[in-house]
């Protein structure tokens, strides 16, 4: 076996087992036919040192995707990740498209734009900024807005090139202003860019052959989101003293904890395939809120009040594992009770005839 | 159906061809346009597999390596026969259009 042949099974090893039982030799063969040359000196050296270009590795994680995150016509389980992924995804778009639209009216108010709610405070008040870049660039973050519209929508190239938008600007600004020392080092905001890149990889579970997101409720969900989190949010530092113990992670653990409280609450009554990937979803987004909140731990250890935030932000890290846990304990049992992707999946049969 | 879908069936409609035997002559049929990638040929000849539309003809060994040859299955010959009728019929109705419509600087298209 070639160096070449070795790489590209490589890559192949992204497909499932049962797919690759069926078509590895196929692919592999067409592959290494299509990079065949006729002078023996380039395809000898090719051998050797060539590797698959950077669109065929492409082509075979976009076939990886749509088999492993599979869309209705998928096996069982297959599907159940599809729609674990996608729904995960959507949850975490809908919160920032929540954040960013209750920030929007935040800034308006505090800039005084909104004349009929009452002033807020002289030092509450925004400084205007120095000039339209600036403006322009401040507005990047609430690109989330429309990415999450994008994807609701069915548009999922978009999503994820207006989701990007979101990214990119606040994360050269933290890096010029840790690099520039006008902000301490810290962990947090390269975390939190970190799982927007991952949100903008997982919206490729939004394939062709997965179900169309359900319109009314996710677009439903924005004003109630906005009513649940931002605005009691809002409310309570508006009119409370205390320093914010609260901070990102943390707010994401309380998020994650309560909407799990509630899905363990309501399970009783309904416990079939058709909520499995709900259940797969709230792990998926548990686990990655539990990863955001250890890895920005460290932050705290310069900061005055360190033993409070520090304590806070394990019982908040312990909350997440005491609902997560028997939720995908759970979950993994229904998901082992689902047929297993049959090994010959849709492999061609030799012909009888 | 999707355009690479519609080239693989084409390119079986003449003889059973292997996988890289599709990507050439995709290539060539659609004069370079579609270049189809290995991940995008098999993801897309899987499906057609699973409809019905195409199956496999034999299996040979070529220098040490597999080679698996298609063919187009009765149905694959219908779906694409339907399919180019749809799409002719699309191409016959902006072609009359194109020719009916005078255009305010050229005139009218030459038939």
């Amino acid at each position: 076996m070639s160096r070449l042949e070795e790489r590209y099974r490589l890559v192949l090893r992204l497909l499932p087992a049962g797919y690759r039982q069926e078509w590895e030799d196929d692919m592999v063969a067409a592959f290494l036919e299509s990079m065949d040359d006729d002078d023996p000196e380039t395809a000898e050296y090719a051998a050797d040192y060539g590797r698959p270009g950077l669109a065929e590795v492409a082509s075979i994680v976009s076939l990886a995707v749509r088999l492993r995150l599979g869309g209705s016509q998928a096996p069982a389980r297959s599907y159940a990740w599809g729609q674990a992924v996608r729904l995960a995804t959507l949850m975490a778009m809908l919160t920032h498209a929540v954040m960013v639209t209750a920030s929007i009216a935040v800034t308006l108010w505090l800039s005084g734009k909104i004349a009929w709610l009452p002033a807020p405070a002289p030092a509450w008040a925004l400084t205007p900024p120095s000039g339209i870049w600036h403006t322009a660039w401040n507005l990047a973050g609430y690109a989330w807005l429309p990415a999450y519209l994008a994807l609701v929508l069915g548009h999922r190239r978009v999503a994820q090139a207006v989701a990007l938008l979101a990214i990119v600007p606040p994360a050269v600004t933290t890096a010029v202003e840790q690099a520039t020392n006008d902000v301490p080092l810290s962990v947090t905001p390269w975390a939190v860019r970190l799982i927007d890149i991952l949100l903008v990889l997982a919206m490729a579970a939004f394939h062709r052959d997965a179900p169309p997101v359900p319109r009314r409720p996710w677009l439903l969900a924005i004003p109630i989101g906005i009513l649940l989190v931002p605005l009691p949010l809002f409310a309570i530092q508006a009119t409370s003293q205390a320093p914010r113990l609260l901070d990102w992670p943390g707010l994401s653990c309380v998020m994650v904890t309560a909407a799990i409280a509630v899905r363990l609450a309501g399970r009783a009554s309904r416990q079939s395939a058709s909520t499995l990937p709900w259940s797969l979803a709230l792990t998926l987004l548990a686990a990655t809120t539990l990863a955001l909140r250890l890895v920005t731990l460290p932050d705290y250890i310069g900061q005055a009040q360190r033993t409070a935030l520090g304590t806070i932000a394990v019982t908040e890290a312990i909350a997440v594992l005491a609902v997560a846990l028997p939720l995908a304990g759970r979950a993994i049992r229904a998901l082992r009770r689902l047929p297993p992707i049959p090994a010959d999946g849709q492999a061609p049969t030799t012909p009888t005839g | 159906m999707t355009e690479p879908a519609f080239f693989i069936l084409t390119a079986l409609v003449d003889a059973p061809r292997h996988g890289y035997g599709i990507v050439a002559d995709v290539a060539e049929l659609s004069r370079g346009r579609v270049r189809l990638k290995i991940g995008s040929l098999y993801g897309t000849l899987d499906r057609l597999v699973g409809d019905g539309l195409v199956e496999l003809d034999r299996e040979e060994v070529w220098q040490g390596r597999l080679r698996r040859y298609y063919r187009l299955t009765e149905r694959g010959r219908e779906a694409l026969a339907v399919e180019a009728e749809r799409l002719a019929a699309n191409a016959r109705l902006a072609s009359t259009r194109l020719r009916d419509q005078r255009n305010p600087i050229t005139g009218p298209v030459p038939s």
